[in-house]
């Protein structure tokens, strides 16, 4: 898995295309919903962010970018690095490390839409 | 455009002349890797700007340092080309714009558009 290119080719290309319309979308309309609301202290953050439909939007944000980073760090992986053990050595410390990520994320966002848990 | 000069036997940066859909496809890539290594930084300072009071003023307080400031930056200009760069790529996959000399137009709009909208930032922030 993962090593060549023409294995999962399509699916990787297709898959990169459609996280990317939808990131480029959250982003714009997270950018403009930030700068229209004027967030200024850490209520109206938290407010913001445990809201029900942004809460389920940004996680879903955080796992296009993980699947996003993943096939394009594996498109830079193959690129690079040629010996076979070294790619999938760091492809596997990528995977964790987004994986670690995404997780901390979800556990934030999770956190900031339950009221008084903090 | 010298048509009689040697093929490169090395790769010469200095000497290399990148068209501007070239310095987009490598800048495209450069914004990528840069974000990516950068996703726990962010991550953990999301996490701690939700979590409670002390932990937003915390992230407020970090992101004020100089480090991060110069690195905000570097990832406002990652974020803004790798968006535009990644919206003339689909629309090059989608066959809109690639005579030559629209992509090259685009090309130029990619790399100097990143570029002004990380001066704005810039503007703003610093």
């Amino acid at each position: 898995m993962a090593v060549s290119r023409a294995a999962q080719g399509l699916r990787a290309w297709l898959l990169q295309r459609f996280t990317a319309v939808y990131l480029a979308i959250y982003l714009l309309a997270m950018t403009a919903s930030l700068l229209i609301r004027g967030v200024a202290d850490y209520s109206a953050w938290r407010d913001h962010f445990g809201e029900p439909l942004t809460g389920v939007l940004t996680a879903m944000f955080a796992m296009a970018v993980l699947l996003h980073v993943w096939v394009g760090m594996r498109d830079v992986l193959i690129d690079y690095i040629h010996a076979v053990w070294l790619r999938l050595s760091l492809l596997a410390v990528f995977g964790l490390v987004l994986f670690g990520s995404l997780l901390w994320v979800l556990r934030a966002l999770a956190l900031a839409a339950l009221p008084g848990v903090n | 455009m010298d048509k009689h000069k040697p093929a490169p036997k090395f790769l010469n940066l200095l000497q290399i002349e990148l068209p501007p859909g070239g310095i987009a496809s490598i800048a495209h890539r450069v914004s990528g890797v840069l974000m990516f290594l950068s996703i726990p930084l962010v991550a953990w300072l999301f996490g701690l700007s939700l979590q409670d009071e002390q932990g937003y003023r915390a992230a407020l307080d970090y992101l004020q340092c100089l480090p991060l400031r110069l690195l905000s930056l570097l990832l406002v200009w990652s974020l803004a080309h790798h968006l535009l760069a990644g919206l003339r790529h689909l629309f090059l996959d989608l066959e809109i714009g690639i005579s030559r000399t629209r992509a090259r137009t685009s090309a130029w709009v990619v790399n100097l558009g990143a570029l002004a909208l990380t001066v704005v930032y810039l503007g703003i922030w610093l």
